[in-house]
């Protein structure tokens, strides 16, 4: 028995008014939840989807270059070394940094020049699943590379020197079947001749090497420049460039789902709140007798303010529990009947259990410091007189 | 122990002020049973809620002992509203969502830390002595009126108050009852208790030791 006791008490008294006040609550409480955590599945699914647009990071060797000039013949600039990543053990490295799960498609490359009759040509040697996973706007006549004798062709290069689905041409001392031409696509991906890079390879005499490696990291759950500070730690000699246009654009759509889901949230937690307030408010109106008889016992106004808070504070706190857990499962049921519950599930989290409790026992407290504030002030005879 | 001078209540109504009290004396002994009657309205409530500091004067002089009522800061009025004074009213002084044994402990209830167990078994006792001691986990809903009143009864007995303010104790109750009622307080006043008594039943005014008329805002010799 403390002051504890008092609404405590007076919370069960009136079970079907409390209930109602806790199932409003609470409803506010797990559509919020549940509006975040679609959020933030939704907004990863789709930075995931996005991430087939295109890489956000490249990595490639640290290159040293020499500005050469002799008797006013400028040169330009000169790579003073031609160096290659290791394939196997940079991918490897790559997917074994802390933030691993950020890392959605490892693309590595090889790129070199080839002649096709006197025509100079870039070649690049990719790996086509990956290549293919972050470049899904791809699209070709005829049909991709099945196997290693193929190659696929860029629109220009195709347009240039007459290369067509079912052309041969023979690159770098091995004839290719071009098994596709790509689509015009603005990118340099229309001026190069793609194979695959164990090929490439082989045919350059670097077995495992990569002249660039590009990444597409989901950036949704933590910055871009902790990802690339990880992989630079992991990869010394090398350069990790972010794209960083890419990844705001890539943000902003992300931001804007979560925005939305925020401003809804408001809104509801607004309504909820102004409920609690409402509610609070007739009571204190119908408990004035209940505050002249706490006052005329010595209660202080702080204790009678306290113990309407604490009523308050007690509903939103259960509000925030039983919303949270039931938003969580809301979330998994919402994701499933939008058919977007594949790759990453919400997150169940006790800490964030406890925070929004105590989160929403705030709320309810704050839309009841106005009516607690004015039963405080009541004069005990006044709220006896009253009667 | 108990002084009032000069206490001067007005009430605005409708933005016209209403004189209640126009200058009421009274003084009370430790120990003394003290009744105050009146016409309705004549403010007996409003005396005694001035006494027990319920309410504020517009004017006059309030001493307990060697406080000044009328200065004291809210805490030490809170204090004295713990412990030293108890009112009991007509109706309504129970928390309908508290045990009566919760009910008279709840002086005891405006802190964190739990009431003490001594206390505890004191408000057994006494509501033993108003016998009710096998309705100590009831809810006042299912008290009759008479009950109800024996729990302010005991709720003053725990305090251990030195003064205790009545406002027509037995005004809601039948004959049987109040006379109940009124042998539990002129049983406080045994203990050694002050009384003072709104009533409206002469025959019960006739058990203090002194009777105060209250007419026209004034106390009449
Ligand atoms: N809070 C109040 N506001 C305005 N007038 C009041 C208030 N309380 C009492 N009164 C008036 O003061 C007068 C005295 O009331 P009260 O002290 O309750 O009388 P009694 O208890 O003797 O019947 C009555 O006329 C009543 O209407
Ligand atoms: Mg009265």
């Amino acid at each position: 028995m403390n002051i504890l006791t008092i609404p405590a008490r007076n919370i069960r008294r009136k079970p079907a008014k409390t209930l109602l006040l806790l199932l409003v609550f609470t409803l506010g409480v797990m559509s919020i939840v549940t509006l975040y955590q679609v959020s933030l599945v939704v907004g990863h699914n789709f930075e995931k989807k996005l991430t087939a647009f295109g890489a956000n990071i490249v990595i490639s060797p640290v290159r040293e270059t020499l500005n050469i000039g002799y008797g006013g013949f400028q040169m330009g600039e000169m790579l003073v070394d031609f160096t290659y990543l290791p394939e196997e053990e940079t991918v490897a490295a790559i997917r074994a940094i802390g933030l691993k799960d950020r890392i959605s498609a490892v693309a590595p490359k090889l790129v070199t020049m080839a002649r096709v009759g006197a025509e100079a040509v870039a070649v690049v040697g990719v790996r086509w699943p990956e290549e293919r996973g972050i470049k899904s706007y791809w699209a070709a006549v005829g049909r991709f590379p099945e196997h290693e004798g193929e190659v696929l062709v860029g629109s220009k290069v195709s347009a240039r020197m007459g290369l067509a689905e079912g052309s041969k041409t023979t690159l770098l001392g091995r004839e290719f079947t071009v098994s596709g031409t790509l689509y015009e696509t603005g990118s340099d991906d229309d001026t190069v001749i793609l194979m695959d890079l164990t090929a490439l390879q082989q045919l350059m005499d670097k077995p495992g090497a990569t002249s660039f490696i590009e990444v597409a990291a989901l950036c949704a759950g933590c910055p871009i420049e902790d990802i690339v500070a990880q992989l630079r730690g992991q990869l010394p000699g090398t350069e990790v460039k972010a794209l960083q246009h890419i990844v705001n654009q890539r943000m902003a759509s992300v931001h804007f789902i979560r925005n939305l889901a925020l401003a809804v949230s408001l809104v509801i937690l607004v309504t909820a709140g102004a409920m609690v307030g409402l509610s609070m408010l007739s009571a204190v109106n119908e408990r004035k007798k209940d505050i002249g008889i706490l006052r005329s016992l010595g209660f202080g106004k702080g204790q009678v303010f306290a113990i309407f808070c604490l009523e308050a504070g007690f509903i939103g706190m259960l509000a925030g529990l039983i919303g949270y857990l039931a938003g969580f499962a809301a979330s998994f049921k919402v994701l499933e009947l939008l058919a977007l519950g594949e790759g990453i599930t919400p997150s169940f989290s006790f800490v964030q259990l406890l925070a929004v409790s105590l989160f929403f026992g705030l709320v309810t407290v704050a839309a009841a410091l106005y009516p607690s504030w004015k039963g405080a002030g009541i004069e005990p005879s006044a709220a006896l007189v009253a009667l | 122990m108990l002084t009032a001078k000069n206490i001067v209540k007005n009430y605005a109504v409708d933005g016209k002020v209403v004189p209640v009290l126009k200058g009421v004396s009274l003084s009370i002994a430790e120990g003394e049973f003290v009744s105050v009657v009146g016409r309705s309205g004549s403010g007996k409530t409003t005396l005694l809620h001035v006494l027990a500091t319920l309410i504020q004067p517009d004017g006059g002089e309030l001493h307990f002992g060697d406080h000044d009522l009328r200065r004291l800061p809210e805490k030490k009025l809170n204090i004295l509203r713990q412990a030293d004074f108890s009112v009991i009213f007509q109706f309504h002084h129970l928390l309908p969502y508290l045990t009566v044994l919760e009910n008279s402990l709840l002086s005891c209830m405006h802190r964190m830390k739990p009431v003490p167990k001594e206390a505890v078994e004191r408000a057994y006792h006494c509501l033993g002595r108003v016998g009710l001691a096998d309705k100590a986990d009831r809810l006042p809903g299912n008290l009759s009126g008479g009950e109800q009143q024996r729990v302010a009864i005991a709720r003053a007995l725990v305090k251990s108050s030195k003064v205790i303010f009545a406002d027509e104790p037995t005004g809601s109750l039948d004959k049987a009852t109040g006379e109940q009622i009124m042998e539990l307080l002129a049983g406080l006043h045994q203990d050694g208790m002050s009384l003072v008594m709104v009533t409206h039943e002469p025959e019960y005014a006739k058990l203090s030791e002194r009777t105060v008329v209250i007419e026209d805002g004034m106390t009449k010799r």
